[in-house]
């Protein structure tokens, strides 16, 4: 029997497909290595940095996509569970305040544009209007921040180097 | 013959036009490939290959060995992009090639407004007038309105995210 497949399933498979998404794959600045609706996971290419990974894993929950934020986590790839804390990506200033092990247990990076992170910081709309959640562009909008923050002069490493 | 993945890029337009082209196409080859998939070449247009200071010439029979799985081709009306960044009280200008990623923008501009590598760490390039920050692989031509061969930005701290 067929099923239907919801439309944010739908949205989502399409913009994994969409040129935008393969063009960042294709110059290896991501690279999507499964999708288990309503979770996908994508590796995000970092600066050489001693001692730390040339990628980190990402899981993203994409319930509601694309009218909703997904919300992400680190992920490690090799076990397909969290990331453990002390492999977290951190830097000086800008990226340790992205990536906060400790806020919300981690289960969330601290961006505006990631769902649980936007839950009442109703400031962040006019404070942090280039890094909201944007529909018409999708996941890349999310891939594409943290591809900035990966490959940054902030970002130093993993937290335990 | 295998083919290339290539990617298309219009002034103006963030969109994305995925193609694929024989490997070791010529340059004329290269503009009849685009020409077929309706990305109409008007002879006031001028193709570049990724970061290429110079454009392919459209009747050439010369290989284009840049044009590798994964190329940027940028369409662009504008030969060369006037980039204007203004920092504090200081302003400079220059002009780079519509491919010009985002990125070497910035770093020409921490160069040249003499950023230490924390402060260029802590500021990023903002379009003048607006919220805008363009990541930093966005080809120039795709951030200019109409048919201006400008634009500008500000250098501006790179706020931690907070609250």
């Amino acid at each position: 029997m067929n099923t239907v497949k919801p439309p944010d399933q739908s949205l989502l498979e399409s913009d994994l497909a969409a040129s935008e998404f393969r063009c960042g794959e294709i110059e290896g600045r991501w690279r999507h290595i499964t999708t288990t609706w309503p979770h996908v996971v994508i590796a995000v290419s970092a600066a050489q940095r001693t001692n730390a990974p040339p990628e980190y894993g990402f899981r993203f929950e994409c319930t509601g996509y694309r009218q909703s934020p997904p919300t992400a986590r680190p992920w490690d790839l090799t076990s397909n569970t969290q990331l453990a804390v002390s492999s977290w990506p951190t830097g000086r200033s800008i990226v340790p305040s992205v990536f906060r092990p400790q806020w919300k247990d981690g289960t969330c990076l601290y961006l505006p544009c990631d769902r649980l992170a936007i839950e009442g910081h109703a400031n962040w709309q006019h404070e942090y209007p280039a890094r909201l959640w944007n529909p018409s562009r999708g996941i890349v909008c999310y891939l594409e921040q943290l591809h900035d923050l990966l490959n940054s002069i902030d970002y130093t490493g993993a937290g335990s180097t | 013959m295998p083919q290339s993945t290539i990617f298309v890029q219009l002034q103006g337009d963030a969109r994305v036009i995925e193609l694929a082209v024989a490997e070791g196409v010529t340059e004329s080859e290269l503009h009849k490939a685009l020409s077929k998939a309706g990305v109409l070449i008007d002879p006031e247009l001028f193709v570049f290959i990724d970061e290429a200071e110079e454009p392919v010439s459209r009747e050439g029979n010369r290989p284009t060995p840049s044009v590798v799985h994964g190329a940027r081709i940028h369409i662009s009306r504008c030969r060369r992009i006037k980039a204007t960044v203004h920092f504090l009280e200081k302003t400079i200008e220059g002009e780079f090639p519509p491919g010009t990623r985002v990125r070497k923008i910035k770093q020409w501009a921490t160069h040249e407004f003499r950023l230490d590598h924390k402060d260029a760490a802590e500021h990023v390039l903002q379009i003048c007038s607006s919220t805008k920050r363009p990541a930093s692989d966005t080809p120039l031509h795709t951030l200019v309105e109409g048919n201006e061969c400008a634009i500008c930005f500000d250098l501006v701290p790179e706020k931690r995210v907070e609250g």
